[in-house]
């Protein structure tokens, strides 16, 4: 079981050497050469880098005949590796090959598929560091482009365990003699932000651009994933970055000409319906494992009708959807707003609206939508309809969408605690608003499944569904006095007022 | 994970070559392996090459003082680690009788690598003892390597006696007969009675090959030295056999 101690590159551009690392490194191994194996190299992670943030790697390697799969990372404390038999990819968690890599990787990706990230042909050639008894106490590994536009060559030490010092008494060899320790940064340098350099005083135009371009980059970056539908993800984060361009426009109102509103607000409300009902049901049918342990009386598998039919449903409003994602009219929007945005980021005169500052604009917004949220929460009584709670979310929303959008123009420590208290409530109210939803569906269901002649003990599952969803319901209900007197406390409303909200 | 140990009451009959063998079979299909060399005679730990010493010896272990994470050893073989053997394990028995729950102490300590590790296979030295009696509380499967020949079957009634003694959760014995040589007529007939008594007998046959002694020359498991002999064939059929699902 190995462990990489150490990458190692070539100083000042020479050319790395085999046979002089081994000649470095007889001084005190006996050094056995491995014959050079060509390689093909397919780096995997999830679209949102979730391996990446958690310091692993999976590649699944290709030599000769042979393929496999090969975990690693601080983790898993040393590499896995299991043998592969041409996986396809994209893949969920459940596809991969049953074994200790899925059981390490499950958790961490979640209901995220795992995508190609690079496919790369290296030539491997290794060194085999051995002891007295010949045991096999530490590796080395040099790994070679095989073609050109490949990542440069480079050695790295591998540790076996138990025999760590060994490693490391190699890698100070081989650092002696001239070789230069990778660091891990220069791979991933960081990203420049778009709203770099936007403080308080500028225009809020800019901010308000930069953040429809990255919410515009985002339905971009998230659309083929969508398209080809390779996890329920790429939709929620594509309606994530529609949302927030509602929201953006609808903040930014005071500061941007009427034609943004006029044009682009209903234009992005028909994007958002369009991608509504398949999200709904994806929502369904990732909650259904959960579901199935709510059941009493019934068995598990009484609602594999209720499976059976949501995935008709969703496949017959996922028909739609494409059918939209793919006209004429979806096209023009993107290349419409594409247009605008440059625009709109070039100070064009027709785009310009009130001459405001973005710190001015962040005030009046995120007070604006505070006292919203405070007006309508102190309005809610016991006998308030399902209604007024589900409008008291959509407020809480844009208040979220405020703190979230003018981030880079106010206090970062108010902000991240005002959006904790925020949350809180946020919590409770969107679970009492998705029982609402799932309980009205499933009476919806219920009905369509009936008339197409399903089994009575299909419907006497439904029905523990719902009564179950009553009592959660409820329960929200019963935490929300105590989630908003949290949200309007003394102390959430002085961080609100550093913020521009609050009196 | 899943604890599979190899064990007899008599010494000699193929213990060691089985946990190498299958241990290094289970590794190359992927799982994570370890196996521990409980015997103080420490022949799976030479077969890898590791040196056959424990810092702080089996009472170190036996008492906590020292992880057996910290006493783990990669083999040459990828998802294949090795607990050495350390000759201080002879009085592993007494270090055993003086701690609490004393008959589930190796068992405890295999608790603390369980999310590291998908087998663990045990190489367990040929006695009756409180070692052994730590061994069969810890597993899910006994392998017992069997030659057929009259003494081991007695001694295999003996171990089945042992096992049921046992209280609490008892693991599954699996027999197979190992060093076998079909052209002994008192082998083909103990394998015939074997398979006619009801006995959990392996189909697998594992017979007297030169190339399984060449282990210890070769200082390897016989799947990787020699991938295409009868004897690695006979191992993958083995483990096929009793690979923990």
């Amino acid at each position: 079981m190995t462990s990489q101690v150490q990458a190692l590159r070539a100083a000042d551009g020479a050319t790395l050497d085999l046979a002089s690392v081994a000649a470095t490194l007889a001084d005190q191994f006996t050094v056995v050469t491995r014959p050079s194996q060509l390689i093909r190299r397919v780096r995997l992670d999830t679209f949102d880098r979730r391996l990446h943030a958690a310091e692993l790697t999976l590649e699944h390697q290709v030599a000769g005949s042979q393929e496999r799969l090969v975990l690693d990372g601080p983790a898993c404390s040393s590499t896995v590796t299991v043998p592969a038999t041409e996986p396809r990819w994209p893949v969920l968690a459940a596809g991969l090959p049953d074994g200790p890599i899925r059981t390490a990787l499950a958790p961490v990706i979640g209901i995220r598929a795992l995508l190609v990230v690079s496919d790369e042909k290296r030539r491997v050639r290794r060194l085999e560091l051995h002891n007295e008894d010949d045991k096999t106490v530490a590796r080395v590994q040099l790994d070679e482009p095989a073609t050109a536009t490949a990542a440069p060559p480079q050695l790295t030490v591998l540790a076996l365990r138990g025999y760590e010092d060994l490693a490391g008494r190699a890698l100070r060899l081989l650092t002696r003699a001239g070789l230069r320790q990778v660091d891990h940064r220069e791979a991933h340098a960081a990203d420049v932000q778009p709203t770099a350099g936007i403080v308080a005083t500028s225009p809020a135009i800019e901010l308000l651009a930069a953040q429809l371009g990255e919410f515009l980059a985002a339905m971009r970056d998230n659309l083929p994933g969508l398209l080809d539908d390779v996890d329920t993800e790429f939709l929620h984060d594509f309606r994530v970055a529609v949302r927030r361009t509602r929201s953006t426009l609808k903040l930014g109102r005071l500061a941007l000409p009427e034609v943004m509103h006029r044009r682009w607000e209903p234009a992005f409300k028909w994007l958002g319906d369009l991608t509504t009902p398949v999200r709904d049901l994806d929502i369904y049918e990732l909650d259904l494992p959960v579901m199935t342990t709510w059941l009493v009386a019934a068995e598990a598998t009484d609602l594999d009708e209720l499976a059976q039919h949501l995935r008709r449903r969703r496949s017959s409003a996922r028909r739609a959807m494409v059918q939209g994602l793919r006209s004429a009219r979806f096209r023009r929007l993107m290349a419409g707003w594409h247009d605008t945005l440059t625009r709109l980021a070039e100070g064009s005169q027709d785009l310009t609206g009130e001459q405001l500052s973005a710190g001015v604009l962040a005030q009046r917004s995120i007070r604006r939508a505070y006292r919203r949220v405070a007006r309508d929460g102190a309005a809610i009584s016991p006998e308030s309809p399902a209604e007024h709670l589900h409008e008291l979310r959509k407020r809480c929303k844009e208040l979220r969408y405020a703190l979230e959008v003018f981030a880079p123009v106010i206090e970062n420590g108010p902000r991240k605690r005002a959006v904790a208290d925020l949350k809180s409530l946020q919590d409770v109210l969107g679970r009492f608003q998705d029982c609402e939803v799932q309980r009205l569906a499933l009476r919806d269901f219920a009905e369509e499944m009936m008339a197409d002649g399903t089994p009575a003990s299909a419907v006497l599952a439904m029905g523990e569904l719902i009564g179950h969803l009553d009592v959660e319901q409820d329960r929200a209900r019963e935490r929300f006095d105590g989630a908003f007197a949290g949200f309007t406390r003394p102390s959430g409303r002085q961080r609100m007022q550093r913020l521009g909200g609050g009196r | 994970m899943k604890v599979l140990a190899t064990y007899n009451i008599k010494g000699g009959v193929g213990k060691t070559s089985t946990a190498v063998n299958l241990a290094y079979l289970a590794a190359r299909e992927g799982r994570r392996t370890l196996l521990w060399d409980l015997d103080p005679q420490a022949a799976a730990t030479f077969l890898f090459r590791v040196r056959p010493r424990v810092k702080g010896g089996g009472r170190a272990l036996v008492n906590r003082r020292r992880p057996i994470e910290a006493a783990l050893k990669a083999t040459d073989f990828e998802n294949l680690a090795l607990l050495p053997a350390d000759f201080s394990y002879r009085n592993m028995d007494l270090e055993l009788d003086d701690t609490k729950k004393r008959t589930r102490r190796l068992g405890q300590l295999l608790d603390s690598v369980s999310g590291e590790y998908d087998i663990v296979f045990l190489d367990c030295p040929p006695s009756v003892s409180l070692v052994s009696e730590n061994v069969v509380a810890a597993s899910d499967i006994l392998l017992v390597p069997l030659i057929p020949a009259t003494l081991s079957m007695r001694a295999f009634e003996q171990l089945t006696r042992f096992v049921s003694e046992v209280e609490g959760r008892r693991p599954e014995v699996v027999a197979f007969f190992s060093m076998a040589d079909r052209r002994k007529r008192m082998h083909r007939d103990v394998i015939e009675a074997m398979r006619s008594n009801g006995s959990c007998v392996a189909d697998t046959i594992v017979p007297a090959l030169s190339v399984i002694e060449q282990m210890a020359q070769h200082r390897a498991p016989v799947p990787a030295f020699a991938p295409t002999s009868r004897a690695a064939r006979c191992y993958e059929q083995l483990w096929a056999e009793v690979r923990p699902t």
